[in-house]
C-alpha cells in the first residue's frame, strides 16, 4: 500500500492507494463503492487480468483515505483523476463498483467496467418517504436524537462530511452522462442485487450506445464469487478495443 | 520464574505483537506467565494463558475478558471486593509505536514498575532511524550513506540506483522497498509514507553479508547470542518477517572467524553501552569488505530472537534479575520549610 497527498479545491487528500503488476503496460483502475475499500475488490481481483497494471484506490472518505470536506461525485472523478496524473495512469479500464461507477463512468475511461453500478434515480418507496416524514415531524419537536433510528443503513457511522456527501450523492441521475459515454462499456450484474437492482442494468444498457450486459447469479457483491468471470469479460472486452484499430 | 508479558499496542506491528507473544507462551513454558494485551485504544486486558491464540485478537474476544488499570507497581483489576493486583516485573513485548518509541517505557517508569525492554532514551534511539544514525556518528560506528526524504518536499535523491527505502520509524520490512531504477521510485517514497512522514534511501548492496546478533548486559557484564547469518532473497517481505517472528528453532551459528565474531561483538557493545541496559536487544549488521555496518538495531526483537539463544530461558532470568533501578528526586520541601521558617511563619 502506498499513501499520495492530492491537493483539490484548497483541500488535502490524503489516498492511499496500491499498484500490482508495475511493469504492465495498460492500466485498470478498481474503485469500489460506498463504505467499501480497496482491499475487497484487491481480494476478488487481485488473482486475475495479470497483464494489466492494477491500480486499487481508496475514495475519499473510504478505507484509509482521509475527506474532510462534503464532495459531489464529480469531485471524485475529479480527484481520481488528479491521482492518475500523479501516478502517470492512462483511462485504459476503468472497472467501478456500485458508487465507483458513477466515478469511473464521469473518468470517461475508453473501456468502462460498471459492476452492479449506481447512476439511474430510482424513486424512494413508500416506506423510506414516510421515514423522511416522520423524521423532520421529530425533528421539530426536539426528538432529533432519536436520528439513529432512522437514518440510511448506508449513512450510520459517517462523519458530517461524509453524511453531506451522501445526500449529495445517493439520488443523483446520471442518464445524460450515460448517453452520451462512446468509450466501450462492459455491465456486470447480480441477478438478485437490491442495492442496484437489475432495472438499472437494463436501463443503462440501453443508454450506452457500444454496452454488453453479463448477468450473474448473486447480489450487490456477487463480484466477489465470480471474479474471475468477470476477469475474463474485462480482458475480451479490452481485446475488442483493439481489434477496431 | 514470574514474568508479565504486556503485547498489542495502537501500531503497524500489532498483529507481529500478538505473533510474538504467543511464541514466547511456548519458548518459556514452565515460567509463571501473565499475559496482558494492550488494545489498539490502550485498553489493557487479562489474557488467560489458554486463550493466546491469534484468534482471540481478531475475533475480539479479549474484550470479555477482565480490563485491567495501571497504578503504582502494579497493574490491578477492580473486583466486587477491591481489587486485584497484577505485580512484578513486565516483557514489554509491544512491536514498533508504543512499544519501541518510548510510550510504554514511559508509563512503566512513571508507575515505578520493572520491566525488560528498552528504557525511552534507547527507544528514541532506535525507534527513528535518521536517530540511529545520529548515534552511530556520535559513537563512531560505520553504517551506510544515507539521505532522509520528507513527505512534505520532494528533493532530488543523488543515491544511486539500486536504492532500498524504508519509512523512518518502522521496523518488520513494513513500508521497505528495494527500487532498480527511476520508474519504481515514486511508488516506493509512497509506500513508505503510508506509514511515515520521513524516509530513509540507502544504497541497496546486493550479496551484502548480513549478520544478526542479539544480547544484553546482566551483572555487569554483556551477554551474546549466537551470530546469525540470515537466509534472505533480496529482502525478507513482511510475510518472509512475519513467519521470522514466530521463530522458535534454534539456529545454526553463522561460519564466520573468531575475527568478525569479535568485530560483530564489540560493535554491538558499542551501541549497547550506557544506553540499552535492561533490554535484551538484536542488531543486525552489514559486512562490507571486512568491515562491520550497523544496519538497525531492534530493540525488542521479534520473539525476543529466542532462537539465537542456547538457554533462552536462563539468559531471560538473568536480564530480569538485574535491571536498572530508577534514580527518582526525593522531595522533602527543604526550600520551603528553611524559607518559611526564615520568615517566622
Amino acid at each position: 500500500m502506498a499513501i499520495k497527498s492530492i491537493q483539490y479545491n484548497q483541500h488535502t487528500f490524503d489516498i492511499s492507494y496500491e499498484i500490482l503488476n508495475p511493469q504492465a503496460s495498460v492500466d485498470i483502475i478498481i474503485l469500489h463503492g460506498w463504505l467499501s475499500n480497496k482491499e475487497l475488490m484487491k481480494k476478488s481481483f487481485a488473482p486475475y487480468m495479470d497483464t494489466f497494471r492494477h491500480i486499487y484506490i481508496d475514495l475519499p472518505g473510504f478505507g484509509k483515505s482521509t475527506c474532510s470536506v462534503a464532495l459531489e461525485t464529480k469531485d471524485y472523478a475529479r480527484i481520481v483523476e488528479l491521482f492518475m496524473i500523479h501516478i502517470n495512469a492512462s483511462k485504459d479500464i476503468i472497472l467501478g463498483h456500485s458508487f465507483g461507477g458513477k466515478v469511473a463512468l464521469l473518468l470517461d475511461p475508453k473501456v468502462l467496467v460498471l459492476v452492479g453500478s449506481s447512476g439511474i434515480y430510482i424513486p424512494k418507496p413508500f416506506k423510506i418517504k414516510a421515514k423522511i416524514a416522520i423524521y423532520k415531524v421529530f425533528k421539530i419537536f426536539g426528538l432529533a436524537k432519536l436520528r439513529s433510528m432512522f437514518v440510511a443503513q448506508d449513512a450510520k457511522h459517517l462523519s458530517e462530511p461524509m453524511y453531506q456527501t451522501f445526500k449529495n450523492v445517493v439520488d443523483e441521475d446520471l442518464s445524460d452522462e450515460f448517453a452520451s459515454y462512446d468509450g466501450k462499456a462492459l455491465l456486470c450484474w447480480g441477478r438478485d442485487d437490491t442495492a442496484t437492482p437489475m432495472s438499472l442494468a437494463l436501463k443503462i444498457d440501453e443508454l450506452i450506445k457500444d454496452s454488453t450486459l453479463k448477468i450473474y447469479d448473486g447480489d450487490h457483491y456477487f463480484f466477489m464469487n465470480h471474479s474471475k468471470e468477470v476477469s475474463k469479460e474485462v480482458e475480451n472486452t479490452f481485446l475488442k478495443t483493439l481489434e477496431r484499430k | 520464574m514470574k514474568l508479565i508479558i504486556l503485547f498489542g499496542g495502537a501500531s503497524f506491528e500489532h498483529e507481529i505483537s500478538i505473533v510474538s507473544a504467543i511464541t514466547l507462551k511456548e519458548k518459556l513454558s514452565g515460567f509463571d506467565l501473565t499475559f496482558i494485551f494492550c488494545d489498539q485504544d490502550h485498553k489493557f486486558y487479562l489474557i488467560d494463558a489458554s486463550m493466546m491464540r491469534a484468534n482471540t485478537f481478531s475475533k475480539a474476544q479479549h474484550k470479555k475478558m477482565p480490563q485491567l488499570s495501571i497504578t503504582n507497581g502494579s497493574f490491578f483489576q477492580k473486583n466486587l471486593f477491591g481489587t486485584t493486583q497484577y505485580g512484578g516485573s513486565v516483557l514489554n513485548l509491544i512491536h514498533g509505536a508504543d512499544g519501541e518509541d518510548g510510550t510504554i517505557a514511559s508509563v512503566l517508569d512513571f508507575f515505578s514498575i520493572k520491566y525488560i525492554g528498552p528504557r525511552v532514551d534507547a527507544s528514541i534511539f532506535s525507534y527513528d532511524k535518521r536517530y540511529t544514525k545520529y548515534l552511530c556518528m556520535a559513537k563512531k560506528i560505520k553504517t551506510l550513506e544515507y539521505e532522509v526524504v520528507s513527505v512534505k518536499e520532494h528533493k532530488n535523491i543523488t543515491t544511486d540506483y539500486p536504492m532500498i527505502i524504508k519509512p523512518s520509524r518502522l521496523g518488520s520490512s513494513i513500508g521497505v522497498s528495494v527500487v532498480k531504477d527511476e520508474s519504481e521510485l515514486d511508488y516506493a517514497l509512497d509506500v513508505a509514507f503510508e506509514f511515515d512522514k520521513y524516509a530513509i534511501v540507502e544504497p541497496f548492496i546486493d550479496g551484502v553479508k548480513e549478520y544478526n546478533l542479539a544480547g544484553f548486559m546482566a551483572d555487569g557484564e554483556m551477554h551474546f547470542s549466537i551470530v546469525e547469518e540470515p537466509q534472505k532473497n533480496e529482502l525478507l517481505d513482511f510475510e518472509k518477517k512475519y513467519m521470522d517472528f514466530s521463530r522458535s528453532e534454534q539456529v545454526l551459528k553463522a561460519d564466520i572467524s573468531l575475527e568478525l565474531e569479535n568485530k560483530l561483538k564489540n560493535t554491538f557493545t558499542k551501541v549497547y553501552k550506557d544506553l540499552f541496559e535492561g533490554a535484551l536487544i538484536r542488531c543486525d549488521f552489514f559486512v562490507v569488505e571486512g568491515e562491520v555496518y550497523l544496519n538497525e538495531i531492534n530493540p525488542i526483537p521479534g520473539s525476543m530472537a529466542n532462537y539465537l539463544f542456547e538457554d533462552f530461558k536462563g539468559s531471560l532470568e538473568m536480564l530480569k534479575n538485574s535491571l536498572p533501578t530508577q534514580k527518582r528526586a526525593k522531595v522533602n520541601y527543604e526550600y520551603i520549610h528553611s524559607i518559611s521558617q526564615a520568615k517566622g511563619k
